[in-house]
């Protein structure tokens, strides 16, 4: 498909729905996203594709979607965080965001979240140097990284065990 | 942050990649787009039309050649060169300096023919090319032509490139026997932006005790990735031994005038490329000698 | 009005309190639904772009709109001169003359003083217009020197930034504690250092700022959806200026990325946004990116040190010190001075020094104005004392940890007065610091450290770095800045209601930027209503039409546990107080009868006599005929109250008074390697023990101290602001300026202790902003591992270069320190110290 031309049509599947839209050549994805697709759970934090605030899942892989323009992903399958719960359910790494206190503000957490889903698929037991360098491309300013990695190696040892302690709203000491 | 009026098309060749670039002036090919779209959100450089070559099946994958050489397709990204078993048998280095390029997304996106061509000083893979007398293949609409890595990079964002051509894949020769790499570089931030970085490639003798041959390539010192044929002279018939590699490089950088910046000065950049070319030479001789075709620990 | 910390009565024994519950924000957050600025907006809203100047100092000669208006999609332009002119008066200034000279307006006029000024502020119908457009606009330039080293700025021959205020001091002050002068002449030793420099940089929270004003023509009411994080000073401060008095402003904010002071500064944004959407009849939004961000949303304040003489005992008592400090304000003087005394809240840090005299200047430069970054100049401050206590115990050749120990303010010296009047409530240094040493595995590394030896190319370092956390500010202390301000005390406001069905309601006066107030208000007013968290609702974020503030409402300087919680403790209780009294009539009991649990009130010892709260509600909002007048007089069942700490005004001539109601403490220990051969320093190991006494959610108080020191270490290593001889910013973006990333912030392991406060309602003390303990500790590391005879450690950002330079420094140059031993006198008797 070889279009030209300032505005071009866009057909993405995005948290396994279909949409499409005309999008300005020169429109970034992260903004495609918020503004265009009103997915407004991607966060821009930077503007030289260093935070990770706005990382995504573009046919499977994890890229910075503020370092990709609009037109580039006709014809491809998004998600985004507002994918990763299952109906009423959180995954099992938004639980133990929850449960570790990973997240402060919430800035970065869905960039960060997509990053530590991206990583369980492709290494399912991470050491937490590998959860480090797994997360490396998403920049927190609240939490120093602390619980982040603690959160993500427990979320990777309950899909390991193939068990998850009940979730609940409030619960004793952590 | 937000880009200037820009088109965009995607062609389904290389063929017609090139004909667009030949025929638009103000066209620029997009790969990655990890260094590109920068580029274009802080408007230091203005580009009419993208020409999307990232899904060209033509500048994509991994071939292993008959001598025991790489074919790396432009477009092949730093995660599939460290994912690949063609790449970590033979040249394993090359896989594992692409595994420290910055973060995973950045890794699923960019290429190493864009982290060539847009030839920013502080990109990992260029020296380590230059050590490895990798040659790029260049493509136009009038023919091919191949240029020997270390005559590509001229300059700041400026390579061996006509207007028209496209880098369409890069030849990396086998190591020589007995022969290993190495890589050391002084990063601001673990898997970050370097100060200094070294490449070297190191060949020895039967005994594995003498030096035979050598490659030493510095980037950061200069505004190219920089061969130090003075130390090669040197290295070339000295002992494989960390002092006499040490010995060899007391010179290293002399004479350069890498920038001063926050990070440094000129002085201080040119005692950690002494620092680096000792660790990468000594890497290399490591990786000689455990299986002679630089499949050992290092790099950064 | 003082709040007795006394347990609330009921069944009940357990409390939320003091309980690591998860947060309730957690659930939208995590699910990508959070309310930050960016993702509203406003109906008919246009686009704001600034225009900003590229040069540090220059005079504007002329701006030319008419290109970027004949574009299509703009609707206006606003510029420097066309805003003042839409002003009643220039910003209200804190300082005194010649700093009230320094005058500022919404967008520059005449000159500019940074580079990022803004002069003119574009709205158009798209954010890409909006830039486009402030492309097009032509401004003219005439360059002038600028000012950018602090104390070269002091000096009468530099250029001035301020023509009318003659001068680039803003302010200059004397702290003259004790007798520093007697000190030095009787001390066995006198241990002087050069120069010692706290460097500039920025916590850079992850969202940048953002608003959305909208200035109605009909009501003349100023809606202003943002992040901004102290809404009421923005108010008071910009109100005037633009005038729009305090009940026709509307701030509201909800969920916010980060702050940690930097979003105190925007205040001229909203301002001139305002004007701006004054001009164009709609709203303006105005989303700001990074590179503006860095180079114009503010930045931490630089302190360079001069002539620091240091009297000390032999045995490592230090009696205090004197030094010359310049701060630098950056170009415009936004909340400063007021740091020129802030920093005094903690004169001695956390020692029993008793002669201390600081000769403060604060100026201003041609670099970006500075805000109240995390750790407020007390951070600066603290910093100067460790790197003393430090240089002092390797000068003399002491353990750094026995002339810690020796200096320390004491278990049982609190209540503690420190010289200028402020009192330190409570604490444990001693056993802090124990605990740090034996989380950080110090004898093993100092045993690892004695193996390692010389020459192996590497050396390991072990450096303490103890700190406070003063917090909940007495804005009294503002007077010794400008005797003439209208400031003093502090105060927080919270509304605890009970809604048409017997819901619980808090509105908070205060602008969390992930502290999880949702969550700690809640345990504090379950605990007293005798629910649980999930049934108290706290509202998200601020809205000004709420009526829950005061005008020290917002986030900031550390307090939000003493008093956001304390305001929402007194709602609650006088909300409660109600409850038993409706109830009591309703059953027919006495109010001592009366206990509340589980939503519901009951007659103690009878089941059936109860009611729930939903006829509490029934009796007030919906069904109220026939109930006595005095009773509903009485209780509406909406309970606003004030939190006011007891504070008196400080005294500002002799510059006392007591500053800060309470003083959490952090001691962290600091292990690293460091290259020989590169100066490059990694982080081995590092432990954290924070006191900042009762906790009322430890898991969150845990995070605010991983998230102190994952920021320090960054700026420690690698986060710096440098500004090159043109004023250029060299570190204008996240692509120069390195955030410390999850490879390069080692695994914190944190202890604790409680240590409570006997001035608060909750014997908590306010915490979040750390002290910048990791910036004293990586020094004191370094220092440590430069061994004796080594040079000082002089400046707060130790990148690999300036490592390197310590590492390698001829052992004839200077060293930065000279220790003067006192030859004659007698034995003083200083005994009694």
């Amino acid at each position: 498909m070889s279009e030209r031309g300032i505005s071009h049509a866009v057909t993405v599947e995005v948290n396994g729905e279909k949409v499409s839209r005309i999008v300005a050549a020169r429109q970034l994805l992260v903004h495609f996203i918020r503004d265009t697709l009103g997915l407004t759970g991607t966060h821009i934090g930077c503007d030289t594709g260093n935070c990770g605030a706005c990382s995504v899942i573009v046919n499977g892989k994890l890229v910075k979607s503020c370092m990709i323009l609009a037109p580039q992903v006709d014809g491809a399958t998004i998600e985004t965080v507002e994918g990763l719960a299952d109906g009423g359910s959180l995954s099992p790494l938004q639980e133990a965001f929850h449960r570790y206190h990973a997240l402060q503000c919430g800035y970065c957490t869905p960039g960060m979240l997509m990053s530590a889903t991206y990583l369980l698929r492709q290494n399912p037991h991470p050491t937490d140097q590998e959860i480090r360098r797994g997360i490396r491309g998403n920049i927190c300013r609240c939490t120093g990284y602390v619980n982040i990695v603690k959160a993500i190696r427990a979320a990777s040892q309950e899909q390991l065990s193939g068990s998850r302690p009940e979730p609940t709203a409030v619960s004793e000491e952590v | 942050m937000l880009l200037e009026q820009v088109e965009y098309v995607r062609p389904r060749s290389l063929v017609e990649a090139l004909e667009i670039l030949a025929r638009e002036e103000g066209a620029a090919p997009l790969a990655g787009g990890q260094s590109l779209t920068n580029v274009l959100k802080n408007r230091v450089a203005s580009v009419d039309l993208l020409v999307d070559i990232s899904a060209l099946d033509e500048l994509a994958g991994i071939t292993r050649k008959s001598d025991g050489g790489l074919s790396i397709g432009a477009c092949v990204t730093y995660d599939e060169l460290d994912h690949s078993v063609d790449v970590r048998a033979s040249h394993w280095l090359l896989g594992e300096v692409a595994s420290h390029i910055e973060d995973q997304q950045i890794r699923n996106k960019g290429t190493i023919g864009g982290n060539c061509c847009l030839s920013d000083p502080t990109n990992n893979l260029p020296p380590l090319l230059v050590a490895l007398d990798a040659v790029m293949e260049l493509r136009s609409l009038s023919g091919q032509r191949s240029v020997p890595s270390a005559e590509f990079f001229k300059g700041y964002f400026a390579t061996a490139l006509e207007p028209g051509e496209l880098l369409v894949s890069i030849g990396v020769p086998p190591l020589p026997a007995r022969a290993g790499a190495g890589y050391a570089s002084l990063t601001v931030g673990a898997d970050a932006k370097a100060m200094v970085r070294a490449a070297a490639r190191v060949t020895l003798d039967a005994d594995e005790g003498t030096i035979t041959d050598s490659r030493l390539v510095l980037a950061r010192v200069a505004h190219v990735p920089v061969r130090d044929t003075d130390i090669e002279a040197r290295l070339n018939g000295a002992d494989a031994s960390e002092e006499a590699v040490r010995a060899a490089c007391a010179g290293v950088a002399d004479g350069m005038q890498p920038i001063a910046d926050v990070h440094g000065s000129s002085e201080y950049r040119r005692q950690v490329a002494k620092v680096m070319a000792v660790r990468a030479l000594t890497q290399a001789i490591a990786a000689a000698r455990s299986s002679g075709n630089g499949s050992s620990t290092g790099g950064k | 009005m003082t709040i007795t910390s006394a347990p609330v009565t009921g069944t009940s024994t357990k409390t939320w309190s003091g309980r690591s519950i998860p947060r309730k924000e957690d659930g939208r957050l995590v699910q990508g639904q959070g309310a930050f600025v960016d993702d509203g907006g406003m109906h008919g809203q246009g686009h704001a772009w600034f225009v900003r100047s590229p040069y540090a100092h220059a005079r504007i000669v002329s701006i030319d709109c008419e290109p970027a208006l004949a574009m299509e999609g703009v609707y206006t332009v606003l510029t420097g001169e066309e805003a003042k002119a839409m002003c009643q008066a220039p910003f209200f200034a804190i300082a005194p003359p010649p700093g009230s000279l320094m005058q500022e307006w919404p967008l520059a006029v005449g000159k500019v003083r940074y580079q990022g000024d803004a002069v003119a502020v574009v709205l158009a119908d798209s954010r890409e217009t909006a830039r486009d457009a402030a492309e097009r606009v032509i401004v003219e330039y005439e360059p002038l020197t600028p000012v950018i080293d602090p104390v070269a700025a002091a000096d009468p021959a530099a250029p001035l930034l301020y023509e009318d205020a003659g001068t680039n001091v803003a302010w200059h002050g004397l702290f003259d504690y004790g007798d520093v002068d007697w000190a030095l002449e009787n001390a066995d030793y006198v241990v002087k250092l050069d120069r010692l420099h706290f460097h500039r940089f920025t916590s850079s929270p992850l969202e940048c700022n953002g608003a959305v004003v909208h200035f109605d023509r009909g009501t003349g009411v100023v809606n202003v959806l943002s992040n901004y994080q102290m809404p009421m000073f923005a108010a008071m401060v910009v109100g005037p200026t633009i005038g729009v008095p305090m009940n026709k402003f509307n701030f509201v904010s909800k969920d916010i990325g980060g702050a940690f002071g930097i979003k105190i500064g925007f205040y001229p944004q909203i301002a001139a946004l305002a004007l701006l959407s004054k001009k164009a009849g709609r709203p303006a939004k105005w989303t700001e990116y990074r590179t503006e961000h860095m180079l114009t949303a503010g930045h931490g304040n630089e302190r360079t040190f001069l002539d620091v003489e240091v009297p000390v005992m032999a045995d490592g008592t230090i009696l205090g010190f004197k030094v010359r400090a310049f701060d630098d304000a950056g170009a415009y003087l936004h909340y400063e001075p007021l740091g020129a005394v802030i920093w005094s809240q903690v004169v001695p840090g956390c020692y029993k020094l008793k002669h201390v005299r600081v000769d403060y200047t604060e100026v201003v430069s041609n670099k970006c104005p500075v805000v109240p970054n995390r750790g407020y100049s007390r951070m600066q401050h603290l910093w100067l004392v460790e790197r003393i206590v430090d240089v002092v115990a390797h000068e003399l050749n002491l353990d750094p940890v026995d002339v810690r120990k020796r200096n320390y303010v004491q278990p049982e010296d609190y209540p503690y007065e420190t010289p200028n009047g402020c009192i330190y409530d409570s604490g444990d240094l001693p056993r802090s610091l124990d605990i740090a040493l034996e989380l950080a595995h110090v004898d093993e590394w100092r045993q690892r450290q004695r193996e390692l030896g010389t020459g192996s190319g590497r050396r390991i370092g072990i450096g303490i770095g103890s700190t406070l956390d003063s917090g909940t500010n007495n804005f009294g202390q503002s007077r010794i800045i400008n005797p003439e301000l209208p400031f003093s005390g502090n105060g927080e406001a919270a509304f605890v209601k009970l809604d048409l069905f017997g819901e619980i309601n808090v509105n908070l006066g205060t602008t969390p930027q992930g502290q999880g107030h949702e969550t700690t208000a809640a345990q504090v007013v379950a605990d007293i209503l005798g629910v649980t968290p999930e049934d108290v609702n706290v509202t998200t974020g601020f809205n000004q039409a709420n009526n829950a503030y005061v005008g020290f409402s917002g986030t900031y300087a550390s307090q939000f546990a003493v008093s956001g919680l304390g305001a929402a403790m007194g709602a609650a209780r006088k909300l409660r107080h109600q409850i038993v009294k409706l109830a009591a009539f309703a059953l027919q009991a006495d109010e001592e009868e009366i206990e509340l649990e589980g939503g519901m009130a009951r007659v103690r010892g009878s089941e059936e006599r109860s009611i729930p709260f939903i006829g509490l509600s029934n009796m007030v909002y919906t069904n109220n005929a026939g109930l006595p007048a005095s009773l509903l007089e009485e209780c509406d069942l909406n309970a606003r109250y004030v939190y006011v700490p007891p504070f008196e005004v400080p005294d500002s001539v002799a510059k006392t008074g007591n500053l800060t109601l309470t003083y959490a403490s952090q001691v962290h220990v600091c292990v690293i390697e460091v290259d020989e051969e590169t100066g490059e320093v990694k982080v081995l190991e590092y432990a954290a023990v924070d006191d900042c006494g009762n906790r009322i959610n430890p898991l969150v108080v845990q995070g605010q101290v991983h998230g102190a020191t994952g920021l320090g270490i960054a700026a420690s290593l690698y986060e710096s602001l440098d500004y090159d001889e043109s004023g250029q910013l060299q570190q204008p973006s996240f692509y120069e300026y390195h955030v410390g990333t999850a490879m390069d912030i080692p695994h914190v392991e944190c202890g604790d202790i409680e240590s409570p406060s006997p001035f608060t309602p909750n014997g908590a003390k306010g915490m979040g902003e750390g002290g910048g303990a990791p910036l004293h500790a990586v020094c004191a590391a370094i220092q440590d591992a430069l061994g004796s005879g080594g040079p000082v450690v002089s400046d707060s950002h130790n990148h690999w270069a300036r490592v390197y330079d310590l590492l390698h420094r001829a052992p004839a140059a200077p060293r930065g320190v000279e220790v003067v031993r006192r030859t004659t006198g007698s034995d003083s008797d200083v005994a009694s110290l």
